[in-house]
């Protein structure tokens, strides 16, 4: 995005299904969502064994703000989760960022005195929360609809190299990343890759690569699918992150902002 | 908290009051906003436990600005107390709602959700204070 500060992104439309995880706490991401289409559930699951319910949003709401506004917070504070088939709007903070710079000084005052405010509010609930898991030793009924992670995947096409985590670590061997997303990725090799190295579902891999921004990365991935029809020649790997640092997950997760 | 020099230049009026002092009740309508200039103020829900603290607000912080990024809101969420002797200054309404009038109506529904999600989100912890102390 440097050097190229004029170029405003668009609005991105996503659907998710009902129960799909929109945002999840501890995500990175800046980006503003509003509510087009359905119902989505506001959580908080921080510090606690069981998901607080905070809020409900329809039609013409917004959520993601907090992250948006607040300078020091660069984590989703609570998770979203559709409760019915939704369709959301994604701003890109640049939409807003010049707009909010702007805000006279007073409003922008009153603003974060009210995101402090609400800060406060959430760590209280957050506190109250586990009190009341500890109090309540007794088992906890399962989660009736732990809600599938919907992921948003980028299309990208990104050289790679990858060792095996095993004793074929000395080989290294190269692809290119062709999706993208928090959980995993699509790996395009060459089928001759799988001539000295075993290439199958659950082995496991460390892979470097380098984003469009010049961040570089690396994180061990495990395959889950392998799909040979997909290119002659090529093997088309399904792989999902086992291990991902800190630095590295905040820069992907900057990079996926929708 | 030091007061910054831009608030004075919205202040239309300053009072002061005793410790104790009522000066936003739950429930009422009003659309002042207002900001501490000295001492200090707890911020107050009524339950059917009675008053439960919620929130200490210092000198330089703001208190009924829910009025102003709830548009249309008129009645007080929470009521708010003078705890020890209290100065508070008054905010020219006019000017206020000028200046949040001016601003894009994106980054306007990023407000109101901010509002909401602080009303919705005080209202939970009341509930979860409740029934902790059961």
């Amino acid at each position: 995005m440097i050097g190229n500060k004029k170029n405003i992104p668009s609005v991105v439309h996503l659907t998710f299904k009902k129960g799909e995880m929109i945002i999840k706490e501890g995500d990175f991401g800046i980006s503003v969502y509003k509510v087009i289409k359905g119902k989505v559930g506001i959580y908080s699951e921080s510090g606690t064994t069981s998901k607080v319910a905070l809020a409900t949003l329809g039609r013409g709401e917004v959520l993601g703000e907090m992250t948006f506004l607040h300078n020091d917070i660069e984590v989703r504070s609570a998770s979203a989760i559709a409760l019915e088939d939704s369709e959301l709007e994604v701003w890109h903070p640049k939409m807003l960022e010049s707009e909010y710079e702007r805000m006279p000084p007073m409003v922008k005052y009153i603003t974060n005195q009210s995101l402090n405010r609400l800060v406060r509010m959430n760590k209280l609930i957050t506190h109250l929360a586990s009190m009341r898991d500890q109090r309540e030793r007794s088992p906890r009924e399962k989660d009736p609809w732990a809600p599938k992670r919907a992921y948003y995947r980028k299309d990208v096409d990104l050289e790679a190299s990858y060792r095996q985590i095993g004793p074929l670590a000395k080989i290294l061997l190269k692809g290119r990343i062709k999706d993208i997303s928090m959980g995993g990725m699509g790996l395009e090799v060459s089928a001759g890759n799988a001539v000295n190295v075993p290439h199958n579902p659950g082995d496991k891999f460390t892979v470097s690569s380098t984003l469009p921004n010049g961040k570089e990365i690396d994180f061990r991935a495990k395959i889950e699918v392998l799909n040979k029809e997909k290119a002659p020649g090529k093997l088309f790997l399904g792989m999902n992150f086992i291990d991902m640092s800190y630095g590295v997950r905040k820069e992907l997760g900057f990079f996926l902002m929708p | 908290m030091t007061i910054e020099q831009f608030i004075y230049g919205y202040i239309a009026k300053e009072e002061t009051y005793q410790d104790g002092d009522i000066i936003l009740e739950e429930g009422s309508s009003g659309d002042w906003v207002f900001v501490i200039l000295r001492g200090q103020v707890k911020v107050k829900k009524r339950t059917p436990k009675g008053m439960i603290t919620l929130d200490t607000l210092k000198e330089g912080e703001i208190f009924g600005e829910l009025v102003l990024l709830q548009t249309g809101r008129k009645a007080r969420t929470a009521s708010v107390v003078a705890d020890g002797p209290l100065q508070v200054g008054i905010l020219d309404n006019e000017q206020l709602f000028k200046d949040y009038d001016a601003i894009p109506q994106q980054l306007r529904s990023l407000l109101r959700s901010l509002a909401k999600r602080l009303v919705n989100t005080t209202n939970k912890a009341v509930s979860m204070v409740l029934e902790h102390s059961k």
